[in-house]
């Protein structure tokens, strides 16, 4: 499932509606992204997210096929929250289902890194001193190139 | 382009018109001046206290734009040859439309003049009509067409007015802008400008025709882009990415009729 939404959201409800009825399921591992009160500069008052509708689903929809030609998943969900939003909001949630844990555990990470680099969303932090874009972090490219070349 | 009112230092100067060859000059501007449903019928049935508004107000007008040159500081006096003020009681709006028609043989322009007819004819209906509404708004005064004269004719374009901004959750602007008179027959291309790069270069959404394209592809909308308006040259400033009907695309993509480009910013989610 896949959403992008403006709306809040609650993982415990997602992961209840992912697991409803079935007992194939023998780990779940949820990720929420949460808009921290500190970033580029220390005192971020708010956030406003944008994103491309149309490519974003689609990004997001290719993310989740390529993890799933990686590990054997049962269920994935992706929520990303557009729109403004305050510190302490929930941002994305990224919840994966498998038979085993090391499955959903890699792929939740995988998931993360994919959207965070690929995905058409963009953020402006707005500040007591001004507003800004955030720029992208070196960080999140070598994260998401950790998955280059096949299954770790 | 400069300011011709404006010399070297930047002061205020009278443009020298002697030798401008003169021409068949026209220029018209319009304008509309809302008001409450009732004022509206109060006026077109002739029943406010001071008697014919429309009649007195295009006579204002016409008054006016004789005497623009008293007006605004750097205008030449015009011998003008006509000048015709129309209304349109427009009872969906509220509101009364007028429009102004200035012409003459002569060596300057005549769109001032249409404008201050324009205004002053508003002006006029306000002050005729504030009687009964004192809330009435004058708005929308604007030059729709200017023809003759070295810097030839001028039609104002309609700017397509979007009333949901497709890609844009926050409600800041998107600027729209028309380069190389992309018409609905002509084959274009789409272009998008996304996040902090729609508000670096001031530009959300073009058009451009394939024609202007040196290279049917993405590097060559870049070049006929930056052709069209040097804000474009912002394309090469920092990280830019492209993607081709929503799929990530480089220099080399080929574009046909109707692709939709968006450039944006690296991205920043999660």
């Amino acid at each position: 499932m896949i959403r992008v939404q403006q709306e809040r959201f609650d993982a415990g409800d997602v992961q209840q509606a992912m697991l409803q009825g079935r007992s194939d399921v023998g780990a779940v591992v949820s990720f929420t992204g949460l808009v921290r009160d500190f970033n580029e500069r220390p005192d971020v008052t708010a956030l406003t997210l944008e994103h491309y509708p149309g490519m974003t689903e689609a990004s997001l929809a290719e993310i989740e096929d390529e993890a799933r030609r990686r590990w054997t998943l049962e269920d994935v969900s992706i929520i990303h929250r557009v729109g403004r939003l305050a510190p302490g909001d929930p941002i994305v949630l990224v919840v994966v289902a498998s038979a085993h844990r090391r499955a959903a555990y890699e792929a939740c990470e995988f998931l993360m890194d994919q959207l965070k680099t690929r995905a058409p969303f963009w953020k402006k932090e707005h500040t007591a001193s001004g507003d800004y874009w955030v720029s992208e972090r070196c960080q999140d490219h070598a994260d998401a190139r950790r998955w280059e070349g096949g299954v770790q | 382009m400069t300011l011709s009112h404006l010399n070297a230092r930047g002061e205020a100067n009278m443009v020298d018109v002697g030798d401008k060859a003169s021409t068949r000059r026209e220029a018209t501007a319009t304008g509309a001046i809302s008001m409450a449903p009732e004022t509206l019928a109060l006026l077109s049935d002739g029943q406010l206290p001071k008697g014919d508004v429309l009649a007195t107000a295009r006579i204002a007008g016409i008054q006016a734009a004789k005497r623009t040159h008293e007006l605004i500081p750097l205008c030449h006096q015009l011998a003008l040859s006509k000048v015709s003020i129309d209304f349109d009681i427009d009872r969906e709006a509220s509101m009364v439309r007028v429009s102004a028609t200035c012409r003459l043989s002569g060596k300057t322009g005549v769109e001032m003049e249409a404008l201050t007819a324009v205004s002053v004819a508003c002006l006029t209906l306000y002050d005729m009509c504030k009687a009964v509404d004192k809330e009435m708004e004058i708005g929308q005064i604007h030059v729709d067409a200017k023809q003759g004269g070295k810097s030839g004719d001028y039609h104002r374009r309609e700017i397509a007015q979007e009333t949901v901004a497709p890609i844009v959750t926050s409600p800041e602007n998107s600027p729209a802008l028309t380069l190389g008179l992309a018409s609905a027959e002509q084959q274009s291309v789409r272009v998008k400008c996304l996040a902090e790069l729609r508000e670096r270069l001031g530009i959300g959404e073009t058009s451009v025709p394939l024609d202007r394209l040196p290279s049917a592809d993405v590097a060559g909308l870049k070049k006929a882009l930056k052709t069209l308006d040097q804000r474009f040259s912002g394309l090469e400033e920092g990280r830019v990415l492209c993607a081709v009907n929503q799929v990530m695309a480089s220099d080399s993509t080929r574009l046909t009729c109707d692709d939709e480009v968006a450039f944006f910013p690296p991205v920043t989610g999660g």
